[in-house]
């Protein structure tokens, strides 16, 4: 049955599985968590990122009050906040070192002041104070010696560094190994996820027996597949979501600074995600087809789980160690391809040839598993009872 | 034969172990067939292979004089023995869904399915779940499942296990509509007092081999004639004397006698008149479950249609 009719039995099938499961309590409760929990995440890490400001209570006599205001400006250039209080004298300004009050007292003669801490000073606020020190000794000494100090200070203000910066990449660089380990992780979940919902739900329609009916009317092949598209359009359905809600809290709290870094990660993620569901779904269905109830299930999707996990761990070696030449071979091959893949786009250490390889290679690996798990699924889904044994599904002795 | 189902010279094997072996069948437009035999005789797998769900190793099966296709296989209701719907899906969207799978239009197979609901009085329970249902009514929507995209054919397996009388009252009533209108229906049962109520014609199937096929009344006519005869004057041993009657039963002074089929009952009658008066001279009538009996002692009963 090929044909209009055939395409209808299969966009009915493919519809029922997407619209049972988008409608399921699973799929609402389970997205709008995940789009929470991505959101808090992304807000946390912008939290942890932004150079936190330290405010620093520093106290000063009449006679050093004049380095108050210099030191308040000098600090703020080092993202130090400097709060600036005036003491009566220099016993008041200890006791209040002591009690915690004031973190650092200055007083004495401003061109050499006694610098009052309780343990430690705050390495930033030493640098500025030193700083601003020699300079009201260098006014003194220039005044001291007739010379024309504003002249003089005016130079000094107008000598500048030259900033040559040799990889100006560096910090998009970084922005992108975090994404891709985003782009890793969230694919690893998706696969073992989704994969072990098209396995159940292959088991589901064998154990209470309703595969009967359906094959009474329908193809294998037209089955499986209507499964793997529509639990598969349903997980893309929910990346979707979750990309989106995670390149808008990205872009907003400016943990990602460059849209485009994010974009292509979340497109890629996007295109490798249909690949290699595909790709392991079938794998998922042809394991669930050889078991007749959800307790048995384990042993089949076991090891198909095992072989995704083994793929996340590689990507792990593959993101620390991106020009091994393993790795990139690997990131090529068809059961890794998926998530190495992409990782590999989204660090921007994938070369277009291998892109266009890897996605060749893959969509190569889909039409072997798809002759492969068609067979196998169509050789033991009737088939109830005690598991069946892959050779048997293969050669299709019923 | 025009029209209907016929089950052509068909075989199964499981490895070593014969399901089906060279199985003759035929179930006409219009009529109720009852499948009997014990479990693992081999009735799902014939009723599995004309689905089309299972591949005969030999022998095909006929639809209207001519080898079944997947289209006529799509038009038939099947019932099967596990029951299987979607447990977690609504009743009212599941029997749609299934219509529409077996090529119904979006918009029969909704009033297909509102219809058969209606009629099984499940109108209100449209929007529940398969699991919220007692037992008796998943039975029905399982029925209403076979139902709702009007097929061709009817096959289903152990339609009445496990059901109250007045759901088996209610459930034969549409069989027989369907048959009416045109339907050959095909059942399986173990409840041979049902199949005796409910069939047109039956078929004993014994380790895979149709063994018994006919009208109930030809199946009951089948094998020796019996009589039971009460000549309380008669002495002990009067029948055993007469050529081809042997004696299977006393009870009282009643005899239940079997005769071969050279014996003319009237002349017993006669034989028995002459030693007095006789109080009761009847033709024992075999049950189903009799006959069934009979089938089942008799290791090879070449198959009577």
């Amino acid at each position: 049955m090929v044909g209009a009719e055939g395409l209808r039995t299969f966009y009915l099938i493919a519809r029922r599985e997407f619209m049972t499961r988008v409608r399921s309590r699973f799929f609402l409760v389970g997205t709008a968590v995940l789009m929470v929990l991505m959101a808090g995440y992304i807000v946390l890490q912008a939290l942890v990122l932004s150079r936190a400001t330290t405010t620093v209570d520093v106290g000063f006599v009449r006679a050093t009050q004049a380095l108050a205001e210099p030191l308040k400006t000098v600090a703020a250039t080092e993202s130090l906040n400097v709060k600036t209080h005036v003491v009566s004298d220099v016993a008041t300004g200890d006791g209040q070192v002591e009690s915690g009050r004031l973190d650092v007292l200055v007083s004495g003669d401003p061109a050499s002041p006694d610098v009052t801490v309780k343990d430690d000073l705050n390495p930033t606020l030493a640098a500025a104070l030193s700083g601003l020190v020699k300079q009201v000794a260098l006014d003194e000494a220039i005044v001291a010696s007739g010379a024309n100090s504003s002249v003089i200070d005016a130079k000094v203000a107008a000598a500048r560094i030259h900033l040559l910066v040799l990889d100006p990449n560096a910090a998009v660089r970084t922005q992108r190994q975090v994404v891709g380990i985003f782009v890793a992780v969230l694919l690893y979940v998706a696969l073992v996820i989704y994969g072990q919902l098209v396995a159940s739900g292959v088991v589901e329609e064998k154990s209470n027996r309703i595969i009967e009916i359906l094959l009474s009317t329908v193809r294998p092949r037209q089955l499986l597949f209507g499964k793997v598209v529509g639990i598969g359009l349903m997980g893309f359905l929910q990346l979707l979501l979750l990309g989106a809600v995670g390149l808008i809290a990205a872009t907003q709290t400016h943990v990602i600074d460059v849209p485009s870094v994010g974009m292509t990660a979340v497109l890629g993620a996007l295109l490798w995600f249909v690949l290699g569901f595909t790709f392991y779904a079938l794998i998922f269905a042809a394991g669930g087809s050889l078991v007749s109830r959800q307790e048995d299930l384990g042993a089949v999707t076991g090891p198909i789980s095992m072989l995704i996990v083994g793929t996340y761990l590689a990507f792990f070696w593959v993101a620390a160690n991106p020009s091994n030449p393993l790795g990139v071979l690997l990131s090529m091959l068809p059961p890794f391809a998926p998530m190495l893949m992409p990782a590999r786009m989204a660090t921007g250490d994938a070369q277009a040839w291998q892109v266009l390889v890897a996605l060749v290679l893959m969509i190569g690996g889909i039409a072997a598993m798809n002759w492969l798990a068609a067979r196998i699924y169509s050789n033991s889904v009737l088939r109830v009872g005690s598991r069946v044994k892959l050779m048997e599904a293969w050669r299709g002795r019923q | 034969m025009a029209g209907g189902l016929e089950v052509r010279g068909v075989t199964k094997r499981y490895g070593e172990l014969v399901a089906v072996r060279d199985l003759e069948l035929e179930v006409r437009p219009g009529e109720v067939f009852g499948f009997v035999g014990s479990n693992g005789a081999g009735k799902t797998t014939t009723m599995r292979i004309v689905l089309g769900v299972l591949v005969a190793d030999a022998g095909q099966v006929l639809w209207a004089d001519s080898p079944i296709g997947f289209g006529t296989r799509r038009r038939i209701g099947y019932m099967p023995e596990q029951r299987g719907l979607y447990p977690k899906m609504r009743i009212g969207e599941q029997l749609r869904y299934l219509a529409q799978l077996h090529g119904t239009s979006s918009a029969d197979a909704s009033a297909a399915a509102r219809r058969w609901l209606d009629r099984f009085g499940l109108a209100d329970r449209a929007g529940d779940e398969v699991i919220k249902l007692s037992h008796g009514n998943q039975q029905r929507v399982q029925l209403a499942a076979a139902l709702v995209f009007d097929p061709v054919l009817l096959i289903l397996d152990e339609p009445f296990a496990g059901l109250d009388p007045e759901a088996v009252d209610s459930m034969s009533e549409v069989l027989h509509e369907r048959a009416a209108a045109g339907v050959p229906v095909v059942f399986s049962s173990h409840q041979l007092d049902l199949v005796e109520r409910i069939c047109d014609r039956v078929g004993i199937i014994q380790r895979g081999h149709l063994v018994a096929c006919g009208t109930i009344d030809e199946l009951r006519g089948r094998g020796p004639r019996r009589l039971w005869v009460d000549a309380p004057a008669a002495p002990p041993g009067w029948a055993a004397a007469l050529p081809g009657v042997s004696v299977d039963r006393v009870d009282g002074t009643r005899a239940l006698l079997k005769l071969d089929a050279s014996v003319d009952d009237q002349d017993v009658l006669r034989v028995a008149l002459a030693t007095g008066p006789v109080r009761e001279f009847r033709r024992d009538q075999p049950s189903l479950l009799d006959v069934f009996r009979e089938a089942m002692s008799e290791t090879r009963v070449v198959a009577a249609s």
